[in-house]
């Protein structure tokens, strides 16, 4: 089991294995030892535990090392205090008016196109016949272009929250506040 | 101004080295005990706390004598201990208001 936890602290950005890689595993050694003498369940819970543990820390680490951001494992989110000040940033209301933007092109489109055949009478409507893979593919290109588009909105709403959260420095902070 | 709360897991890590330095390991114990079980930590969760403890000088690495055989111990700050003791006092109040809320219902 420590050769599959090993191999999970590969995941950890190589600076953080660097600094607590070795820490870790002898944190983990000790764990598999006490674990040892309890019961084939209580060991798989443990063990399981211990391995998801891993991987949920390798990828704030990694989030971390990406964004630059702390993240915010220790203060707990959902207590987080409301702030009062702008929290938009620039990105998150230039993407939201690309939206908007393209919302309305639509509608304004569809609106021409009622019009242009409201009196139509040459005769029934030709379909495009769509096979169903191009459909698929279509639909499948469509879904990923909108889901790119909500996480980009997310991630910037993200970093608005999180991103400022982080650079509130406690020791500062208290400093500042005796 | 005051530091943000703090979540549970990491309210007891502070409170296991309020007493003593200790090592991983030992705070991972401390902190079941302490929770009376409740609260389990795995080693991935406690070293993301850890670090981000150590990043903002909470806590400190302490160099004892099972540094050398891989067990690094961690102490409180002074910071730290200010922090841990603006917490508690943000603990009993609201446990105090809770109390005489409840008392006011009750009766």
């Amino acid at each position: 089991m420590l050769k599959l936890y090993s191999s999970l602290l590969y995941l950890y950005p190589a600076s953080y294995r660097r600094e607590y890689g070795d820490e870790m595993l002898s944190v983990l050694a000790s764990v598999q030892a006490e674990i040892r003498e309890k019961s084939v369940l209580a060991q798989a819970h443990r063990e399981v535990r211990e391995a998801v543990g891993l991987l949920h820390g390798a990828m704030q680490e990694q989030l971390r090392s990406i964004t630059g951001s702390h993240g915010n494992a220790m203060f707990s989110p959902r207590r987080m205090p409301m702030r009062h000040e702008y929290r938009f940033p620039k990105s998150a209301a230039v993407l939201m008016t690309i939206i908007l933007v393209a919302v309305l092109f639509t509608i304004e489109k569809a609106e021409t196109v009622s019009h242009a055949y409201a009196n139509y009478d040459g005769g029934p409507l030709i379909w495009v016949e769509i096979s169903v893979l191009p459909a698929f593919l279509i639909a499948l290109v469509l879904a990923g272009a909108v889901a790119a588009m909500g996480w980009a909105v997310i991630y910037a709403l993200r970093r608005s929250g999180i991103h400022r959260m982080s650079e509130v420095n406690p020791s500062n902070a208290q400093r500042s506040g005796r | 101004m005051e530091t943000p709360p703090i979540s549970e897991p990491v309210f007891l890590i502070l409170l296991s080295l309020a007493m003593q330095p200790r090592h991983g390991y030992a705070i991972l114990r401390d902190t079941e005990e302490m929770s009376n079980g409740r609260v389990r930590l795995s080693t991935g969760t406690l070293y993301g706390a850890l670090r981000r403890l150590l990043e903002d000088g909470w806590i400190e690495r302490f160099e004892d004598e099972d540094t050398s055989r891989g067990k690094q111990a961690y102490r409180l700050t002074s910071l730290g201990r200010r922090s841990l003791q603006m917490e508690i006092g943000r603990l009993k109040q609201l446990t105090r208001v809770a109390s005489l809320r409840t008392a006011r219902k009750e009766s």
